[in-house]
């Protein structure tokens, strides 16, 4: 069949008239050959590759065009006259310019942009050994803010410019995966990925409408290239991942001598009750004979291994590239915690004829994870050192004889190995991403149809089992759980779009006109059994094994929306100096009350370096003005808030079980959120195109952002529309590329971002409470979203002294260790009336640099990176007020006040105790500033003819994190740390082969 | 193919475009909110809301009634809760947690009792005559309960807002608020429009919904909020309904009145309840009784868990008990550690206790010492024999009883000895009917001081029923124990600083 195929189109190619075959050598200006460079005949698909020694030879009529390219030169074009011998010179690319960036719907040369976009390439994605493709973004492209999230299978949380929607969980950016519309894209394989390109401003972002608002990150998956030979690759790496930046907590010496300077009663008892229970240490008789570091206890060094297997190359009318990928990751907490995927990928692209075009590319994801559970962090954080792990005299605990603290007297059980040996939570997600595309010049290199169908089908299948333990006191599970759930996602786009491009002497235009139809559904079923036969290994994780089912944790979801869009598109630009840039585009569903939205941009840039009158010279040889408005839409808000909805609910009558419903009166329609965006850049290129500078300042503006206004006396807040946020900022990104000779290249790149967030508006409110009133955010027009509000410290009361000079202290009994806070309104009393705001979650600054160099057969790189100004409030600290019963972290220890001048930042042991010194203050208010080497790899590449080409590299991911905060890591998204799991530092071992 | 195939196949992939899909975007949107359609037709369905509504008023946040409570000198705060012990203290704090939460918790219950009135409101309009006369009973029964959350707010905040309406939009408007008197007054006027609705039969006696509250539960509010205006008459009036209905007892066994055998007895008004069902797993519907339970013990049946010993019998009331011969009530309202018996026989004139003070309970189970609480409350212990087997948690199963016959019988002889006219019984044998059953003998000539210690005795741990007595009548000096010292100031908590925050008229 297939033969038959080619045969047929052979005949069509055979059938013109009047051919001749064209010969020649391709080389580059050192009259080197140039082995696969393209030879296309323009304005049709018909084309070949230059062999090994330049040579190619085709078919071609007089007065045809050939166009000659090949990567990094600059392409060339020829008029078939009477010889049939055709020998092209290619210039070197004076830059990146030329460069083809993916705009959504479309492409543009970098050089006509007048928006701001960063395009990240596959090499540098593939320097991040991790599962997800946005981890590799981290610190790469200026005015993008990547937060790590440590847990295996977990993505990071992703901001573009700020944050811009008040509900932080709505922030993310859309991802566009060869078209299809995807809020996350942890199930990618970030091999398989050719560029990502982010769309930072409104301009760019525009023609996505109103999935735009939060940004928009499009990204190609890697396709075949026509007339090239196959080519193998294997990469793989293996290396362990070691927790960072360990928290120290107090020993039990420290412990000890905390306990004992607060003096508490109880306290010293359960001291007591340790050394009684578990005998007392020889190095210091007033001490337990226990010492747990329970962090050492939770925490081990885990595997990551990836396998990568791709293979592409095309022929005249086809090209391929297939993969194949495994990735496997532990979590570092000792427990069924890790993640572990397998991927298919297939992108085939297909020349029917000379004007119809089909292609499909396929990706199945096939992922399992195993949730950690988180709160054991947060457990060992608090877990007091004179517990011990095991403890033989605990004979009520089963299977495993676990200590519980309550067995010495505090009045929980702390010990965080139930969590981790009695659960098991897993994700079973499966993900097929399909995308099918036919397209027909309907005049050729003109005017071209294109018609792409993409569907995501996504189900994720979670298994949760509890197993029954006992470690006494009231920590106990007697019945066996098992939890599933079902979920299934299945998103569908057509796309149809209809691009004509041409130029008139100096005029050149694109025009896209398009139409986008969505339809996206979820489904959810979950159940929950108690009482299986759990002894009896997986077979039994099944519900109808289960003795009951709990009625109550029974539940059932769906959601189905539709929407229909309208864009176009119009490029333009004069002599490749004047560049006007507008997208429209009308956005409906059937989500909101208000089904139609509409969205149009404007941008416009002028390239001073082609006017006549600019300088020639080496030192400028590029430069850009540009600038761009634009308004976005954000769905991702839901469709109302509250509603007339009611809730089933159950109750007990004289205890019979009764079915009610309580109905909210709390309802709001929403409208989707609009941000407008105005971008000023500049773009150029200096010093022979080694350097190259992008600067962007933006102001970025969200407009009847959805906002969550308390109901007054009630728990429940309502959202409603009616904000204003503005972040703004500048972003500038710096790039030095320099080829010193053949064996030696080098290239040094740098970004920083600036980004101040500030709420113009709260609907008439001043300000608006979030989170719970011990902790609060609070956001106030002309401050940040959610800053943190509480009272300021100025120091610690010394001394006696200090205490009677001060009425406040004398009037709240206070003594030396204890907090002064400032009186703000000076009326001689603290309370709410004198908190301020103490900072915010969000970095008022980025900065990435890295450093490639190239020598012979070795390639090194560095990245590094680093953040500032935002806070991180320590909730974990905040936990004494719920529970003092708790161990204190040694840096809390060795710097808390034990007598006069020892601190006046921290308080007394007892001190920690009290409620006037955990009211919210600036001590729990700590800097989130962090720096990061983020990336260090060395390759060696052996170059020889007996075996294919094969790099060997080492990599260190996140070696070295500097930071004050006492935490883990300082990337806690929304700046509340309760329990962060650990980033851990990478080191891998890995090899790409290629041939 | 051809040239103009090219067409052809365009045409064919424009048509589909064409007739695309536009018509989808009039669907709703699909999503699992399923009020849009409510049919208010089906009348019967106003059964639902009114369900609801007791869902949510069982659904009570454990700090909820400590927080009512604490205060009193018939307990303190134990365990190891800084903000609830500087409360019992009388030492307060706008920013203590507890009291926001308690706070929003009733708002949130008078929410969503009035949201439910309006439901039925509609159901009523389409209903027939039976209909709209179970109707206005269901809404007499919220009524009860939304009267009750205001009664609870008044006592402990003093001026608070009056809530009848779903509608929060104007709240911010209010300049000023009603005081402690008019909220009373209103939760006494509710009542009163509420009787004429509702079945003149016990709780346990309702077929629709066991333990569903009655006419009498109404009048029992009334009773309550008129003793907090010290309108005697009208508490004596509203209580003598309730006994001269002759359908109230008091349960015989008084430790058992608290426990599994004491469910929806006959002496109850008003009781949230909770049950597992009769199954050792799955649904439940629970109470967080753990803090009430001692941290430490070792329980008849394995497994059971123990508490987190907040909730401290004090010492003033054991010595007054054991002072005045007590026995069933002592032994019912207290779980002893045994350095609480030492505690106990420290003070010179009780070394010599009687046997059932022991740290084991009678049904066997063994309170161990802890540190931070030398007893726990008896009142709010199940036994773990009584546990459901498979069920662990401390007093799982538990109802908690909120108003019974006893507190009645006591309210209508103080207010007899107050000089309002009663019904026919005495305040004398009102109150003996209290003591036969706690085993203790009668009096006669009782004073209004006897009946507040009866109540003391009596009603001990149960809903600050003690603390808001002494501050009615202004006895600063009982509440001035164990080193605390009460003035008048200390009457009413500070409203939560979230709270002000939110609503300016409250910084006033």
């Amino acid at each position: 069949m297939k033969n038959h195929l080619l045969t047929l189109l052979l005949f069509f190619c055979l059938s013109a008239f009047g051919q001749q075959t064209i010969t020649g050598v391709v080389s580059d200006d050192q009259n080197m050959p140039l082995p696969g460079a393209s030879v296309l005949i323009k304005g049709t698909t018909t084309g070949t590759q230059t062999d090994f020694n330049g040579n190619y030879s085709l078919e071609a009529n007089q007065g045809d065009t050939l166009v000659f390219s090949y990567v990094g030169m600059e392409t060339q074009e020829v008029v078939v006259g009477s010889n049939s011998t055709i020998n092209v010179q290619l210039a070197i690319s004076a830059s990146e310019l030329e460069e083809v960036v993916v705009v959504g719907y479309g492409t543009q040369k970098s050089k006509d942009l007048t928006s701001a976009i960063s395009t990240v390439q596959a090499e540098d994605i593939e320097k991040t050994p991790a599962a997800q493709p946005m981890q590799a973004l981290q610190g790469k492209v200026a005015g993008l803010q990547i937060v790590n999230n440590g847990s295996p299978g977990e993505s990071p949380t992703v901001r573009i410019r700020g944050v811009g929607s008040y509900n932080t969980g709505e922030s993310g950016p859309l991802y566009v995966v060869d078209g299809g519309f995807y809020d996350d894209i942890n199930f990618l394989n970030p091999s398989d990925i050719k560029t990502i390109s982010v769309l930072k401003d409104a301009s760019a972002a525009a023609i996505y409408g109103v999935r735009a608002a939060n940004g928009v990150v499009l990204i190609e998956t890697k396709g075949g290239t026509f007339n090239q030979k196959p080519e193998f690759r294997y990469d793989g790496y293996t290396g362990y991942q070691i927790a960072q930046n360990v928290v120290k907590m107090a020993n039990t010496q420290q412990f000890v001598q905390y306990i004992n300077e607060t003096g508490l009663a109880a306290d010293n008892q359960f001291v007591d009750n340790a050394i009684a229970r578990y005998g007392r240490s020889r190095l210091d008789p007033n001490l337990p004979d226990v010492n747990t570091d329970w962090y050492d206890e939770i925490i081990r060094p885990a595997v990551i291994t990836n396998h990568n297997i791709a293979m592409s190359g095309g022929g005249e009318n086809a090209k391929y590239s297939i993969g194949v990928n495994y990735f496997s990751q532990e979590g570092l907490l000792n427990m069924k915690n890790e993640y572990e995927r397998f991927n298919l990928r297939s992108n085939i692209d297909f020349n029917v004829t000379d004007w119809l075009t089909v292609g499909g590319s396929m990706v199945l994801s096939n992922a399992s994870k195993y949730r950690p559970e988180a709160s054991a962090w947060r457990k060992a954080y608090y877990a007091v050192p004179l517990l011990p792990v095991h403890d033989p005299l605990n004979t009520e605990a089963v299977p495993i004889d676990y200590a519980n603290s309550q067995d010495l007297g505090y009045r929980s059980s702390q010990n965080p190995f139930s969590l981790l040996s009695f659960s098991e939570n897993k994700d079973k997600i499966r993900n097929v991403m399909a995308n099918f595309y036919a397209e027909i010049a309907i005049i050729p290199d003109r005017l071209t149809f294109r018609t792409a169908y993409n569907h995501n089908f996504e189900t994720i299948e979670t298994r949760e089992v509890r197993f029954p333990y006992t470690m006494g006191g009231n920590e106990v599970r007697v019945n066996s759980e098992l939890v599933k759930r079902n979920a299934t996602i299945s998103n569908q786009i057509w796309d149809n779009t209809l691009t004509y491009d041409n130029s008139f002497g100096k005029h050149n235009v694109t025009l896209l006109a398009g139409a986008s139809f969505r339809d996206e559904s979820f489904e959810m079923l979950q159940a929950k059994g108690i009482g299986f036969p759990y002894n009896n290994g997986e077979q039994a994780y099944y519900l109808d094994q289960s003795q009951t089912i709990d009625v109550d944790a029974v539940g059932d979801d769906g959601r189905r929306e539709y929407g229909l869009s309208y864009f176009g598109r119009i490029a333009y630009n004069f002599d490749g100096r004047y560049l006007l840039y507008g997208t429209f585009r009308a956005d409906g569903t059937n989500k909101y009350q208000e089904k139609w939205g509409y969205f149009p941009t404007v941008g416009a840039g002028w390239v001073l370096s082609e006017e006549s009158f600019f300088p020639q010279s080496d030192v400028v040889n590029f430069l850009k003005l540009r600038g761009s408005w634009g308004k976005l839409g954000n769905d991702n808000v839901a469709s109302s808030d509250g509603a007339f909805t009611s809730s089933v609910v159950t109750t007990a009558f004289g205890d019979v079980m009764y079915s009610g419903i309580q109905t909210s009166s709390a309802f709001t329609y929403l409208r989707w959120e609009v941000t407008e965006e105005y971008n000023l850049g500049l773009s150029a290129r200096l010093f022979d195109s080694n350097l190259s500078v992008e600067f962007d300042y933006f102001r970025r503006d969200t407009k009847d952002a959805v906002i969550p206004v308390a109901r007054p006396l009630v728990p429940e807040s309502l959202r409603q529309n009616v904000g204003q946020i503005r972040n703004q900022g500048f972003e500038v990104a710096l790039n030095w590329n320099k080829v010193v000779s053949d064996d030696f290249s080098y290239s040094i790149g740098g970004n920083f971002s600036t980004l101040d967030n500030e709420i113009l508006d709260l609907g008439g409110q001043q300000y608006l409470n979030f989170g719970s009133s011990d902790f609060q955010r609070r956001s106030i027009v002309g401050e940040t979203l959610f800053a943190f509000y509480g009272l300021e410290t100025t120091g610690v009361y010394q001394n006696d002294a200090e205490i009677q000079a001060d009425p406040i202290a004398v009037d709240n009994a206070l003594v030396p260790g204890d907090f002064k806070f400032k009186d703000r309104n000076q009326d001689g009393v603290i309370n709410g009336d004198d908190r301020t705001v103490l900072g915010s979650f969000i970095p008022t600054f980025n900065y990435g640099f890295n450093v490639n160099l190239n020598y012979k057969n070795w390639d090194f790189s560095l990245a590094a990176l680093g953040q500032g100004g935002n806070k991180i409030l320590n909730r974990k600290r905040g936990e004494y007020r719920y529970t003092p019963d708790t161990n204190i972290d040694r840096d809390f220890f060795i710097n808390r006040w034990h007598g006069e001048g020892t601190s006046n930042s921290y308080p007394s042991s007892l001190g920690l105790r009290k409620p006037w010194n955990y009211q919210l203050n600036s001590f729990y208010i700590e800097d989130g500033d962090f720096f990061r080497i983020q990336n260090i790899t060395l390759g060696y590449t052996i170059k020889n003819d007996k075996i294919p080409q094969t790099r060997v590299y080492v990599t260190a991911e996140k070696p070295l994190t500097v930071f004050s905060y006492n935490g883990f890591n300082p990337e806690v998204a929304d700046g509340f740390d309760n329990q962060t799991y650990p980033v851990p530092a990478v080191y891998t071992l890995g090899v790409n082969i290629k041939f | 193919m051809k040239g103009h195939d090219k067409y052809i196949v365009l045409s064919l992939l424009l048509i589909p475009l064409l007739f695309g899909s536009c018509d989808k975007l009039d669907e709703p949107e699909l999503n699992n909110n399923f009020t849009g359609g409510t049919d208010y037709t089906q009348t019967q369905d106003m059964l639902l809301s009114l369900i609801g509504v007791y869902d949510a008023h069982n659904d009570t946040g454990w700090e909820l009634p400590l927080l009512i409570g604490v205060r009193g000198d018939d307990v303190n705060a134990a365990g190891d809760q800084a903000v609830y012990q500087d409360t019992d203290q009388y030492k307060y704090d706008s920013n203590n947690w507890m009291y926001n939460s308690v706070w929003k918790a009733y708002y949130d219950d008078i929410v969503v009792s009035n949201t439910a009135i309006e439901n039925i409101d509609k159901y009523i309009a389409e209903a027939d005559d039976s209909g709209k006369k179970q109707g206005e009973q269901y809404k007499a029964e919220i009524k009860i309960m939304r009267a009750m959350d205001h009664y609870f707010l008044a006592k402990t905040w003093g001026r608070v807002f009056i809530l009848d309406t779903s509608d929060l939009s104007t709240l911010a408007e209010i300049q000023t608020l009603p005081t402690r008197e008019e909220v009373m007054q209103f939760v006494s006027d509710q009542m009163d429009e509420a009787i004429p609705a509702l079945p003149k039969i016990r709780p346990n006696q309702r077929e629709d919904l066991p333990g569903a509250y009655t006419a009498y539960t109404a009048y029992a509010v009334k009773a309550l909020a008129n003793q907090e205006l010290e309108n005697y008459q009208a508490v004596a009036d509203a209580t003598g309904e309730i006994i001269k209905s002759g359908l109230f007892d008091l349960y015989p066994d008084f430790y058992e009145l608290f426990k599994t055998p004491g469910k929806l007895s006959d002496e109850s008004l008003m009781e949230l309840q909770y049950s597992d069902y009769g199954q050792g797993s799955g649904e439940r519907e629970a109470h967080l009784y753990a803090p009430y339970g001692p941290s430490s013990w070792t329980p008849a049946v394995s497994d059971a868990s123990s508490g987190w010993g907040f909730y401290e019998p004090s010492l003033k009331y054991i010595h007054f008990m054991l002072d005045r011969g007590e026995t069933t009530r002592l032994l019912t309202s207290v779980l002893f550690t045994p350095d609480g018996i030492a505690e106990i026989q420290q003070t010179p004139g009780y070394e010599t206790l009687p046997d059932f003070v022991s740290n084991t309970t009678p049904d066997g189970d063994v309170i161990n010492n802890n540190v931070r609480a030398l007893f726990s409350s008896g009142k709010h212990y199940l036994p773990s024999n009584q546990l459901i087997p498979g069920r662990t948690d401390y007093g799982s199963n538990k109802n908690y009883i909120m108003i019974r016959y006893a507190e009645i019988l006591l309210m209508y002889a103080e207010a007899l000895t107050r000089g309002a006219t009663g019904v026919g019984l005495t305040a004398d044998q009102a109150v003996n009917l209290v003591r036969a059953r706690a085993d203790m003998p009668p009096l006669s000539g009782v004073t209004t001081q006897d009946v507040l210690d009866e109540k003391f005795a009596e009603l001990a741990m149960e809903w600050g029923v003690r603390f808001y007595d002494m501050i009615r009548v202004d006895n600063y000096q009982e509440l001035s124990y164990q080193g605390r010292s009460f003035n008048a100031d200390m009457e009413l908590l500070p409203y939560p600083q979230q709270q002000i925050d939110e609503l300016p008229v409250l910084s006033k």
